[in-house]
């Protein structure tokens, strides 16, 4: 997959694939802890909240089996890295927020240190010119 | 690998209890009865959407600063999963404390809220509620009480969406059409929980059977339309005489029963005297006419009677209620050893 484009900056395809893997990663450790019925749920619950925002979340697909992005991937790669960034970037967050009024810190200590390094990398990537 | 098992056959039990529980009081008196086995906490807490009452299943020792963190905190994670109430004054809170832990762990009067997982209850998309684990010390639980938890979380919406689902099935299931209160069947079940609870723990449990006096005359003299307003001023009158935690059932014909656990003797003839003098004081208007009728009752108790089992504590009730009726009616009666 090309990662670069015209003007050497980094394309939407990076940002969505970091997304991506983080959202799938996060759907691996959680649902090993609290199931995949009620973390559908989070899931369901966040898109619908942080999607009023940026709309373009509201196709991401959640199901028993995990999160998918496959179909929306071809709008998406239109938008700006940094829109994209801001957007997943809130939804992690309401996520997380979520797991912590839930379980204060069982669920965060598991997840966190692995978000964590991600979220900074995305940073890195929108913010290289 | 030992624990695991152990962990996982408590797991099953405590699921098995869950699925074949009439209502929202039994599947958290079952939880919160086998709970402790799982984890070590202090309150269990469940809040339940269609009624808005946020049910706390907690360590009697919990001193009630502590039932009122809980329930803030409960309605708080509910508020932010989206779902009304998110305020504590909406909510009716009914608490029920039950001996969890060993005297020598009781709980600090000045016990705060330290730790806590909350689930919500959630089927099909659709958050009927949340359950919670509470504790008064820090870091309490960790990401296996988590798994475990998730697990009987889940199971216990599945078995409250049932309940909504098939509430008039439940309804035939449980009540009696003509009074609305338990049915026989019921209050049989009801008894095998409450027995197997009192017995395993030696708390106290008690047992009061009443029978309308001379009721055969009303329904001869005024037709069995009035007979049936009878039974159901006397079912209303025994359901506001009752405790919380107490049920009332139509064991049939004009016969009643009463199931109060930790009930001790003093306390039951109370219940049962008091009873008595409502019905005796009370005129009821059949017809065209207004009547007396009274009651007789018998009381049966564990462990002062000393039954063996359920079928003893009946088989006592229902001696004691022949000898309120031999007596003379409009009595109260406790078994008498000695006639056995």
């Amino acid at each position: 997959m090309t990662k670069e484009v015209k003007g050497g900056k980094w394309t939407s395809d990076l940002v969505l694939d970091l997304y991506s893997n983080l959202l799938s990663m996060v759907w691996e450790v959680v649902s090993a802890l609290i199931g995949e019925a009620i973390l559908e749920l989070l899931f369901n619950l966040s898109i619908k909240k942080i999607g009023e925002k940026y709309s373009f979340l509201k196709p991401l697909k959640v199901s028993e089996e995990g999160v998918f992005m496959d179909e929306m991937r071809e709008d998406l790669r239109n938008l700006p890295p940094i829109e994209l960034h801001r957007g997943f970037q809130s939804l992690i967050n309401h996520l997380l927020n979520l797991f912590s009024a839930l379980t204060e810190g069982v669920i965060s200590r598991e997840v966190f240190p692995k978000v964590f390094p991600k979220v900074k990398e995305a940073e890195r990537l929108v913010s290289q010119k | 690998m030992r624990l695991i098992v152990k962990n996982l056959n408590i797991l099953r039990s405590i699921i098995n209890t869950i699925n074949t529980s009439f209502e929202i009081k039994e599947i958290v008196e079952s939880a919160g009865n086998n709970l402790p086995s799982l984890f070590e906490f202090s309150a269990l807490g469940v809040l339940w959407k269609e009624e808005s009452t946020l049910y706390l299943y907690q360590e009697e020792s919990c001193p009630p600063s502590f039932t009122k963190e809980v329930a803030q905190n409960m309605v708080r994670v509910f508020s932010v999963l989206g779902e009304e109430p998110n305020d504590l004054a909406r909510v009716t809170l009914q608490v029920e404390k039950r001996k969890l832990r060993p005297s020598h762990m009781a709980m600090d009067s000045k016990a705060t809220l330290k730790s806590y997982l909350v689930l919500p209850l959630a089927v099909e998309d659709e958050i009927i509620g949340c359950v919670s684990l509470n504790s008064d010390q820090p870091n309490a639980f960790d990401a296996q009480d988590l798994q475990f938890f998730s697990v009987i979380g889940y199971q216990m919406a599945a078995t409250l969406k049932h309940f909504q689902r098939f509430s008039s099935v439940k309804t035939m299931a449980v009540y009696d059409t003509l009074t609305t209160l338990y049915n026989r069947r019921y209050m049989e079940e009801r008894l095998i929980v409450e027995a197997q609870k009192s017995f395993y723990s030696g708390s106290s449990l008690s047992l009061v059977m009443i029978d309308i006096d001379h009721f055969k005359k009303v329904n001869d003299t005024f037709g069995h339309t009035e007979g049936d307003k009878v039974l159901r001023e006397i079912a209303s009158l025994l359901k506001t005489s009752v405790r919380k935690k107490d049920t009332v059932a139509r064991y049939g014909g004009e016969e009643f029963i009463l199931i109060l656990p930790e009930a001790g003797l003093e306390e039951t003839t109370m219940i049962a005297e008091r009873i008595r003098r409502l019905v005796e004081s009370k005129l009821f208007e059949v017809g065209q006419a207004h009547i007396n009728i009274t009651v007789s009752l018998g009381i049966s108790n564990f462990p002062g009677h000393n039954p063996k089992s359920k079928e003893d504590l009946v088989r006592m009730a229902d001696q004691a209620l022949y000898d309120a009726k031999r007596g003379g009616r409009n009595r109260v009666c406790l078994f008498n050893p000695v006639q056995k």
